[in-house]
């Protein structure tokens, strides 16, 4: 089957139209909007899987038969640092399974396009985030509750609808430029999603430091992707991966180490990674379907996507494994025991998901990267289960606190058996996905070919692996036994709590309430749930088969992948068994000792420093410093502001001048011919000069306004003498004009008083102004000279062309409509701007004591 | 400035009409009529020869702007010419500026902004006389809702 190459761009913009939809008819539409969300998503789904299927990118190029010899190609292939590249090249050259590519030109003076590609990865990523972008929207017309505003529902679904279009920009984009605009639109949406409860302070924050956090990650992707476009001469990711020169252009380059430092800075920010770990956990705050969305399945996956994207570009750089694998591992198993500790449901949610994205870096860092599609997958199966559970166990109880929580198993019996399902597969238990995804993690980090260079490494990192794995795996029985079992503790017992529950109200985090008074599960909200749970026991299932196997390594952004993956262990390499057994063993000990350890790690949580209270600190004195620095220079007074904008317009010329040029004003003196002169201008220069010394000793503004006025009248008979009427004309109309100004705002001004510091500031003034007549006589002096003539004969030029091209006489008129009409329009606008502000600040000034009476 | 300078007009009641809102001296309002009229007709005048003499849209503005200036002084915020929302004048000429210029770029041969045609029919007219009528039209705008704005301040 062909697949046109326009049904890309048709994926990525569907959810873009939808969400427009959804923004301008939200009043209308109201929680209906959620069904345009399942609508897209489905639309998008099955497109995404058509392009697939019919492209056949997936398997087309694998040979699945290949195992027992893989792993040891595979230990070869990655010692040797341009592998991967080779693998990724194989695939271009298989012309009959090449990927749909779609490029429509966009900016062409950058090379910057909609180019759009379907590789086996990007429609791995774009089938899950449409996958669970149905289930979540279906889940969210049940969830969101109809007392809302309208138009406030309309908002969240657009937001939501096109996050998911930005999403499916990300995974199918082919230019960096393109995918950083996407990647933007996800930071941005993600900020209103998280803000949706805006009364609240906490949600603020939450949004505020996300946006704050993944925006400047972002930005500094921004500035790598502009590194390698400007290293590689193209900016797009398919030409660069795919071509050995291009790569080996873009290593030998000073920006390589530089470029991989800030797209890192991105992924690391969007992923959370440590240190920028902690707006994951605030980010909580959103409505539980934009977390279940959002911040477990799909946009925190961005991050470990791009690494996904670029470890072809930049794996042979020295930091690329040191880097991910600290940081990797850092998030991986900090996380894990922080989430061991949490009681707030969602938080140990946060927690966990947190590790998993450390650990998919850090097998990045490892350079095992047929291990990404099975961990992503696999946690986008269990966690976004886990987050639909808890927002029903919400949505029943109005509480996330698990010391509040538990014997909800009566209550909500099929929202415990995804529980169930999900938080079994989460603590690796057979014969779930969690169970296949760590045994083959296991597996692969034991026959690590990094981790067999750097054997000093090895079964630190191991032991760090299962230690953490065996704190997941204790919170997992945490959620099930402290949510579902044991006596019932929360106080929104199923009988009484609707008529204690007053609607609107939504202070204990009980926002997902709806009108029914139905506190119970219903149909639409654990629908998504079991279908999610379903699939963690499905294809943990058929791991007994290869069918699994076969397709992660198909997905996986490593065009040969050879994952071991299989949920029968084998018996012949039983060590990945051996470590799955200590997780468990050292997972049920810490279920078991949970009291004490709880209860060590809150002592030594309340002695450092969290990286959320650094980050708040760094932001408050940013804000110090922008107020301090505003209340300095904005300080408010017009001397100041007219002095700093003369004094800049003095260096600047004079710097332009007399620092570059290689003009001399000694030059230009010495071409001065003084016989010329007339003898009445010299008493006009004497009269000028007597002027302006009345303006700087005038003891009343009246004085000094009408010696200001002679000033410019005098000036103005200087162009009478030197024979230029058009000037003359403009001089003496503008000095009417600003005397009327002058004398209508002398009204307002105060008198000249005599205080302290008066007398400095005068003569302070005085300095200001002789700067600033200087420069404008060195200016006319230099420009007239004969020195500056022959290289830039403007004013001759243009008086040769304003008759014939302007069909004027008037060369100044010519100019100024004409030649530079541009210029003068750009100066006109700038006339009404000026002159409506004005009008308005009066407006305003009149219309206040009129509100004060009212 | 804060601190505003409290002299004797500042503290008179603002229910009180200040020599403002009254018609000026009977000479000032004489002279204004003619000299307004004179100033305004060498205003347009001005302005039309400014593509060949000395001239143009903007001292063209500037001196009608002057002509208005006297009828304020001679008959205060009360006359009509106060009454005019003379920032709407100012638009208007940017808009008339600004098509010229957009329109230019799709009727002249070079395409560029405000690129010169001239019409010959039916008086002989650079196009650029379009433009200038829009900056004539900005510079009268923007100073008279200056000193329309200014000089009720002061009546108040």
């Amino acid at each position: 089957m062909v697949i046109p190459d326009w049904m890309l761009p048709v994926i990525v913009f569907t959810p873009f139209a939808a969400a427009a939809v959804a923004l301008f008819g939200g009043k209308w539409l109201g929680t209906r909007a959620g069904w345009l969300m399942v609508v897209a998503a489905l639309a998008c789904f099955s497109m995404t899987l058509t392009t697939m299927v019919g492209s056949g990118v997936v398997g087309g190029h694998h040979d699945v038969e290949v195992k027992d010899s893989g792993s040891e190609a595979r230990a070869t292939e990655v010692a040797a640092p341009a592998g991967g590249a080779d693998g990724a090249r194989g695939v271009e050259a298989d012309d009959a399974h090449a990927p749909v590519t779609f490029v429509q030109e966009w900016i062409p003076d950058f090379d910057i396009a909609l180019r759009f590609r379907a590789d086996s990865f990007g429609l791995f990523f774009a089938m899950v985030i449409s996958g669970i972008g149905l289930l979540v929207g279906f889940y969210s017309t049940h969830y969101i509750p109809n007392d809302l505003a309208k138009n406030r529902v309309g908002r969240y679904y657009a937001s939501l609808i096109a996050f998911m279009g930005a999403m499916l920009g990300i995974a199918l984009s082919d230019d960096l430029i393109l995918l950083f605009v996407f990647w933007e639109i996800t930071s941005i949406t993600s900020f209103m999603l998280i803000g949706f409860w805006y009364e609240q302070d906490h949600a603020r924050k939450g949004a505020w430091t996300a946006l704050q956090v993944t925006g400047l990650g972002g930005l500094a992707m921004m500035a790598g992707f502009i590194m390698i476009g400007i290293t590689a001469d193209t900016f797009t990711i398919s030409e660069i991966v795919s071509s050995p020169d291009l790569l080996s252009t873009i290593a030998a380059s000073p920006l390589f180490g530089p470029a991989l430092l800030l797209i890192f800075g991105g992924a690391f920010t969007k992923s959370a990674q440590w240190p920028f770990h902690f707006w994951l956990p605030n980010a909580m705050v959103a409505p539980t379907p934009v977390s279940t969305y959002l911040h477990a399945a799909t946009m925190v996956k961005a991050g470990v996507f791009l690494v996904g994207r670029m470890w072809p570009i930049f794996e042979s750089s020295p930091y690329w494994s040191p880097l991910l694998v600290t940081c990797g591992l850092i998030t991986f198993s900090y996380t894990a025991y922080q989430a061991f500790k949490e009681t707030d449901l969602k938080a140990i949610l946060a927690r966990t998901t947190l590790s998993t994205l450390g650990l998919v870096m850090m097998i990045y860092g490892l350079k095992a990267y047929d291990q990404d599609a099975l961990q992503i997958l696999n946690h986008a199966a269990y966690k976004g289960t886990l987050f639909l559970v808890v927002g029903i166990v919400e949505h029943a109880t109005h509480t996330r606190d698990l010391n509040k929580l538990g014997g909800l198993r009566k209550q909500l019996p099929v929202t415990f058996w995804c529980c169930v399902l999900a938080a079994l597969s989460m603590a690796g238990l057979p014969p779930f996905f969690g169970f296949v995804a760590k045994e083959s993690l296991y597996a692969s980090l034991l026959d690590n070919a990094f981790l067999a260079e750097h054997a000093a490494l090895k079964w630190p990192i191991i032991g760090l692996a299962v230690v953490s794995n065996a704190f997941i795996f204790a919170v997992s029985w945490k959620l099930i036994l402290g949510v579902f079992c044991g006596p019932r503790k929360d106080a929104h017992s199923p009988d009484v709590s609707h008529d204690a529950h007053e609607h609107g109200q939504h202070e204990d985090g009980g926002h997902g309430e709806d009108d029914h008074g139905h506190h119970g599960e219903s149909f639409g909200l654990w629908l998504p749930p079991l279908v999610l749970a379903s699939v963690t026991l499905i294809v943990g299932l058929l791991g007994a088969t290869k069918v699994v196997e076969f397709l992660v390594n198909g997905f996986s952004s490593k065009a040969d992948a050879h994952a071991h993956v299989t949920l029968i262990p084998s018996l012949s390499h039983p060590e990945p068994l051996y470590l799955s057994l200590a997780t468990i063993g050292l997972g049920v000990l810490f279920y078991f000792g949970r009291r004490p350890i709880n209860a060590a790690q809150r002592g030594v949580d309340n002695v450092l420093p969290t990286m959320q209270s650094l980050w708040d600190v760094a932001m408050h004195s940013v804000t110090a410093f922008a107020t301090g620095y505003s209340k300095w220079w904005q300080r408010g007074s017009l001397r100041w502001y007219i002095t700093g904008i003369l004094m800049f317009f003095v260096g600047l010329t004079l710097w332009t001048l007399l620092g570059r040029g290689g003009l001399s004003i000694h030059g230009a003196i010495e071409q001065v011919q003084f016989a010329g002169v007339p003898w009445y201008a010299y008493g006009l220069f004497a009269l000028l000069i007597w002027a302006a010394l009345t303006v700087a000793t005038s003891k009343t503004r009246l004085g000094a306004a009408i010696a200001i006025t002679a000033t410019g009248f005098l000036v103005s008979l200087v162009f009478v003498i030197y024979r230029s009427p058009d000037i003359v004309l403009t001089q003496i109309l503008i000095e009417t004009v600003s005397t009327i100004f002058i004398l209508l705002i002398l009204y307002f001004m105060p008198k000249f008083k005599k205080e302290r510091g008066a007398d400095f500031r005068r003569f302070f003034c005085v300095l200001v102004s002789c700067a600033v007549g200087f420069t404008m006589f060195a200016f006319t002096l230099m420009a007239t000279s004969e020195q500056f003539k022959p290289k830039n004969n403007l004013a001759g030029d243009y008086l040769n062309r304003t008759l014939p091209e302007g069909d004027g006489a008037n060369a100044v008129n010519v100019i100024i409509v004409d030649f530079r009409a541009i210029d003068t329009t750009g100066e006109l606008i700038v006339v009404v701007v000026v002159g409506m502000c004005i009008f308005g600040l009066l407006q305003a000034r009149r219309m206040k004591p009129k509100e004060v009476d009212a | 400035m804060t601190e505003r300078d409290h002299n004797t007009t500042a503290d008179t009641p603002a229910d009180i009409p200040s020599s403002h809102d009254e018609k000026g001296s009977p000479v000032l309002c004489t002279v204004a009529k003619f000299a307004a009229t004179l100033t305004l007709l060498v205003s347009l005048i001005i302005f039309y020869q400014g593509h060949n003499l000395p001239g143009g849209g903007f001292i063209g503005g500037v001196l009608a702007a002057a002509a208005g200036a006297m009828v304020l002084l001679g008959w205060g915020a009360n006359s009509w010419v106060a009454r005019i929302a003379w920032w709407r004048v100012s638009v208007v000429g940017l808009l008339i500026s600004l098509t010229t210029g957009v329109v230019l770029m799709f009727v002249s041969p070079s395409g560029d902004f405000m690129d010169h045609i001239t019409l010959h029919w039916p008086i002989h007219l650079p196009t650029a006389t379009f433009f200038d009528l829009g900056v004539y039209l900005i510079v009268i705008g923007t100073l008279m809702t200056v000193f329309v704005e200014l000089g009720k301040e002061e009546g108040r």
